[in-house]
């Protein structure tokens, strides 16, 4: 980023903080509706290892779900883009996933997965498959054709093809994926802790808060999962930055 | 003593690219390679369709080994499909492709076919180096025991200070130079290359015709080049074969009888002109021909 868009940057994040704080004051707003930045930070520092806890339960649930997940759709991404019948065969699968609203059956997964970190690993994981498999094989199938038959001039085996040229063809779409399901499966995530009967996570404790009507701890969990999410963008931005600095996407612009 | 075992690893590894590339030739003609007929490329009675339009054919071509023949013809003639038919890429509706005594499909199994396409087909995340490498990095089980040096070929082609850029910071031209430097890199006896400076403003491709030429010599490598530029045909061919409009015919079978190794200067030789209009002669009789037909 340059050095005057950063300072844009931080002063859209000041403008905001410095609002908040003062419609909620002005306005004299319920402390469960809405909280007051400078209570959050007051919350946090009267007890920041409890929260830190809590906060690297759920970015575990997070990235291992994630991880599961990319892991699985590449596999079935590859399989689908080699042969479009199965493609077509498992559309009412993926489409049925993105559509269902999880928070409607997530009573079901805990009662069949059991409580805590395998249901809520779960659920990361299953609904973050669709956007992962799409871009595997949107990205796969854009692998440039002159290079599939160059490749193909010299009998390469399929899985050099999938190593060498496919999977690196479809790193771009599967970095604008990881950004989304990154949000798709934080929320997934903070909302199975609430419901998974655990007391490990933000979402965990955020449930426990909201039903003993401490509306601070509340804002606080919610607060700290925003900044997590934050964090993880940063991270996914770092990781394309350096997987994909041939990609036209990473280059500045010529023309401002 | 360490001292003269460095300089000696260090004479070994800047042999002049010409000895490797010589190397590479007694290979070939040693016998280690699967036949005799090696370099040989024969085609007899090919035809291809796709659904019910003919596309080419049939066509009978022996092409020599260790040659140059230029298939020349209008665009659509089929002139791509023929080049594709013999590397395998295609099969063949009717007839029958060889190279040397093998079908192509085990050519290319064996990595005995440098094809250089139409676009330079760079993979865009890998450095010059890499692509230039990429023929050799990719079915390593059927590298041949003699692999021409990469890096020398790029310095050959004055790519040496751009081993590690990435593709998108080349020039069209650049960027076809390495395309040919990796086909060169497999040391492979048949080298298929598909019109690879169609793209390419009039100036580079004369540059880069000169710097095939000089490439291809010594190599000893049968080349099939694919093309619709007459200077490219005459300069680089030691045979011009003529084809039709679609579906493509051989009208026209020509030998280019000017002095080897060629310099840029021969395109101004009065010879050069009387091949470029003989070429064209046929070129048009046979688009005559075939508009007369349909």
């Amino acid at each position: 980023m340059k050095r005057s868009a950063m300072l844009w940057y931080t002063l859209g994040a000041v403008v905001l903080v410095a609002v908040w704080e003062g419609i909620v004051r002005w306005r004299n707003v319920r402390r469960f509706v809405l909280l007051k930045p400078s209570e959050m930070v007051s919350t946090f520092a009267d007890d920041p290892g409890f929260y830190l806890d809590h906060v690297w339960v759920t970015a575990r649930h997070v990235g291992v779900g994630l991880a599961i997940s990319l892991a699985v759709s590449v596999v079935f991404g590859a399989v689908l883009a080699a042969w479009p019948a199965l493609e077509a065969a498992s559309q009412p699968l993926l489409v049925l996933i993105m559509v269902t609203p999880w928070v409607a059956y997530i009573t079901s997964v805990v009662l069949w997965l059991g409580s805590g970190t395998p249901s809520i690993v779960f659920l990361v994981a299953f609904v973050t498959v669709p956007a992962f498999v799409y871009a595997t094989v949107a990205g796969m199938r854009s692998a440039d054709p002159a290079a599939r038959e160059l490749f193909a001039s010299i009998d390469a085996g399929p899985a050099e093809v999938l190593w060498r040229l496919r999977l690196p063809a479809a790193l771009p779409s599967l970095f604008t994926a990881a950004r989304f399901n990154v949000g798709l499966g934080l929320a997934a995530a903070y909302y199975s802790e609430g419901s998974a009967f655990t007391r490990a996570g933000l979402g965990a404790i955020g449930k426990r808060a909201a039903n003993a009507n401490q509306g601070a701890a509340l804002w606080t969990t919610i607060c700290c999962a925003a900044l997590l999410g934050i964090a993880a963008q940063f991270l996914v931005l770092l990781a394309e930055r350096w997987l994909l600095r041939w990609h036209a996407s990473q280059r500045l612009s010529p023309v401002p | 003593m360490l001292r003269a075992v460095e300089g000696l690893a260090n004479t070994t590894r800047r042999a002049p690219a010409t000895t490797r590339i010589l190397c590479h030739d007694d290979a070939l003609t040693r016998g280690s390679l699967p036949s005799a007929k090696m370099g040989r490329v024969s085609i007899r009675g090919v035809a291809k369709q796709f659904g019910p339009r003919a596309a080419l054919g049939p066509v009978d071509l022996d092409i020599e080994p260790g040659s140059v023949v230029t298939v020349l013809g209008p665009s659509g003639c089929g002139k791509t499909t023929l080049l594709r038919l013999i590397a395998g890429l295609e099969r063949p509706s009717a007839g029958l492709v060889r190279l040397g005594d093998e079908p192509p499909l085990a050519a290319r199994h064996g990595k005995r076919i440098g094809f250089v396409p139409q676009s330079p087909a760079l993979l865009p995340w890998r450095t010059v180096e890499a692509n230039a490498r990429l023929l050799q990095d990719v079915n390593r089980g059927a590298n041949p025991a003699y692999l021409p040096d990469a890096v020398e070929l790029l310095e050959r082609v004055g790519l040496g200070e751009f081993r590690d850029a990435l593709p998108h910071e080349l020039s069209g031209g650049m960027q076809q130079r390495v395309g040919l430097v990796r086909a060169f890199a497999l040391g492979a006896p048949y080298l298929l290359m598909d019109e690879p400076f169609a793209a390419l403003d009039e100036i580079t491709r004369a540059e880069m015709r000169h710097l095939l030429d000089e490439l291809r010599g010594g190599t000893g490598a049968t080349v099939v080049f694919v093309t619709h530029s007459l200077a490219e045909a005459v300069f680089l061919s030691d045979r011009v074969v003529v084809m039709s409009a679609r579906p493509g015919r051989i009208v026209g079978d020509v030998a280019i009888d000017l002095p080897r190794p060629r310099t840029p200067d021969v395109e101004d030789d009065p010879a050069f002109f009387a091949y470029e209009t003989e070429l064209r002669r046929i070129l048009r009789e046979g688009l005559q021909r075939s508009v007369a037909a349909g």
